[in-house]
């Protein structure tokens, strides 16, 4: 990584540690909204990468929300009900993916849905999950006597959430498991020529997601304070699916950060009628995969990089280096 | 369980069955043919019950008027929506397709909020009454819903016989070569989209006379047609008739038993079809994009 690279990059890190100290509350909210769909959108990326675009991340991300609402409710540490929640999606996951992976992509797609719809009926039907009211009352999460209440506290909960996710995804992307799934993304067929065993490498690809969208359910549970069938909804795919395009989905890390920032923030001060928000985002998104289909960071690497690299002052920059 | 009850049961699940079995026709051709998941399936059946609403309550029409008007208007809203949103994107791939007709799905169903303004509509029944066969009744109205899935069906087994059905299926083969005999593409995708998304409607405006018309029912039906295309196998018409029937009939009965749970019996039991029949019930499925 250059020193300009580095330098940026602390720089992003200290903005984001004293962000909430110079911004209002419901900023810092706005900002905690934006780490849970970040989290989302990550994991939808991560699995994009082996192509398969997965629709049941409301299922999981509820996983880990109502396991994580049930076990504090009796009294559980949130991080312990956070790593059981995690476990219980990767358990299940294994269970369903074994029968749909191997079968291509298109029925992982539809049993995505289908999952998404069936986990929603049952929060809302069994009263185990509260039915249709959820479960409500939760208690937020402590480290001894301490407790994150105040909303600084869950967005710096939340930034090491969103840390330990994208550290773990990096690292990832950048071994053995990471060649694979670039291989399998690239071309099925050639890496599995190569003795790639694709539905092994997908199979460990989307049981981590899993696990990641379990965690994002629980930190979301210990914010919110509660778990309802509402939030974890299809409708909830369909948001992260509206960060990832606008980000650019090719950036498996860097998208859906972005385009859950764009697509957070932006309405805050777009203000249009609550019954054509729907309408209005649908409508920006179709033109959005029309004319930009690779998203804002597509765009910046078809244009405005090649315009960067011509840039005298950024050669001089980056003096002795290859650009592009 | 009564003989009555059995059978009641068996009807309502012919008659979801049906029109589960139009829809995902409809489906598995856009998907075989153009290799497009047209999530907006489901909303056009939606529209299609609201269209019939529209020409028999508030225009006071007869009711095959709202049959036809159905089909017609859905097929060219299909085949509007193709040459507006489609087909250029349609050389980005697959999964761009795929989410353009997701958000066309998210507008329709958002307008149709706003025009609509309560969530649900009854239709007068086309045959009202019904008539006994020992204790078991039978409804003239979910036997006219039956019966006229069936007739549709039939329509388009001979449809695809023609010359443009066959055209269709060449396409859906091997585009390539179907282009060197001569198969225009583009003609083949709208009249493709135009029966698609005319089957679906047709489907809304046979089902309106007995159960209404609800915002909902177009994503309610297009997650039963994911199933039915699991099921019968992707790209397969056969299929998604059988499978369609199936379906319908094991949520009816499943309903009875674990009532809104139905969906994931429905589930579990297309999982463990999968697992031994991963092509579906019927096989070999026609390519589709991606593995």
């Amino acid at each position: 990584m250059s020193k300009v690279m580095m330098v940026a990059l602390g720089v992003l890190v200290l903005l984001l540690i004293v962000f909430p100290f110079g911004v209002n509350p419901y900023t810092v909210q706005v900002a905690i909204t934006t780490i849970t769909y970040s989290m989302l959108g990550l994991a939808f990326a991560f699995t994009m990468r082996v192509g398969l675009p997965r629709f049941d991340i409301p299922a999981w991300w509820g996983v880990g929300g109502y396991t994580t609402a049930l076990l504090m409710k009796d009294g559980m540490s949130f991080w312990l009900t956070a790593l059981i929640g995690g476990i219980i999606a990767v358990i299940l996951g294994a269970l369903v993916f074994s029968i749909a992976i191997p079968r291509g992509m298109i029925p992982f797609l539809m049993i995505g849905m289908v999952l998404t719809l069936a986990f929603y009926q049952m929060y809302g039907s069994v009263s185990l999950f509260g039915a249709w009211s959820g479960i409500t009352n939760v208690p937020p999460p402590t480290i001894g006597s301490f407790e994150f209440v105040a909303k600084r506290d869950l967005y710096y909960m939340g930034l090491f959430f969103l840390a330990l996710n994208l550290v773990v995804y990096y690292l990832l992307f950048n071994s053995k498991f990471g060649r694979a799934w670039n291989a399998i993304g690239s071309s099925l067929r050639l890496a599995r020529s190569v003795g790639v065993d694709v539905v092994k490498y997908r199979m460990a690809n989307v049981l981590i997601g899993n696990f990641f969208l379990a965690l994002a359910g629980s930190y979301f549970v210990g914010y919110y304070h509660a778990a309802l069938p509402a939030v974890f909804s299809f409708q909830s795919a369909l948001l992260v699916m509206v960060y990832l395009i606008i980000g650019g989905f090719t950036h498996s890390l860097a998208g859906p950060i972005l385009g859950a920032l764009i697509a957070t923030f932006i309405p805050q001060y777009l203000r249009v009628e609550a019954e054509y928000q729907t309408i209005f985002t649908a409508a920006i998104v179709i033109l959005i995969l029309m004319f930009l289909p690779l998203g804002v960071l597509g765009w910046v690497d078809q244009k405005v990089k090649p315009w960067l690299y011509r840039q005298r002052w950024y050669a001089r920059l980056n003096k002795g280096k290859v650009l592009g | 369980m009564s003989v009555s009850l059995f059978f009641q049961i068996l009807a309502n699940g012919l008659m979801a069955g049906g029109m589960y079995a139009l829809v995902a026709s409809g489906l598995t051709l856009t998907l075989g043919v153009m290799k497009i998941f047209n999530f907006a399936q489901g909303h056009f059946y939606m529209l299609g019950a609201f269209l019939t609403f529209a020409v028999t309550v508030a225009l006071g029409l007869p009711y095959p008027v709202a049959l036809l008007a159905a089909l017609l208007s859905m097929a060219l809203l299909g085949v509007l929506f193709y040459f507006g949103l489609i087909h250029r994107p349609m050389a980005q791939g697959f999964f761009t397709t795929m989410l353009i007709t997701v958000f066309f799905a998210q507008i329709i169903s958002q307008v149709s909020l706003l025009t609509f303004a309560e969530q649900q509509k009854a239709v007068p029944a086309v045959v009202p009454g019904s008539f006994s066969i020992g204790e078991v009744t039978f409804i003239y109205g979910k036997l006219l819903v039956i019966g006229c899935a069936i007739v549709i069906m039939l329509a388009l087994y001979y449809f695809m016989k023609t010359k443009i059905g066959t055209a269709m299926k060449a396409a859906a083969e091997n585009r390539e070569v179907a282009s060197l005999q001569g198969i225009n593409a583009t003609q083949i995708f709208w009249v493709t989209m135009a029966v698609g998304c005319g089957l679906s409607g047709i489907g809304g405006a046979i089902i309106a006379p007995v159960l209404g018309c609800q915002l909902v029912m177009g994503q309610n039906i297009f997650m039963r047609c994911l199933l039915v295309l699991m099921v019968g196998g992707m790209g397969s018409m056969s299929g998604a008739l059988i499978a369609g029937f199936l379906v319908g009939i094991v949520e009816s009965f499943a309903f009875q038993f674990v009532g809104s749970l139905n969906l994931i019996v429905i589930l579990v039991c297309v999982g463990i079809l999968m697992y031994f029949r991963p092509g579906g019930l019927l096989g070999q499925p026609l390519p589709v994009p991606g593995e």
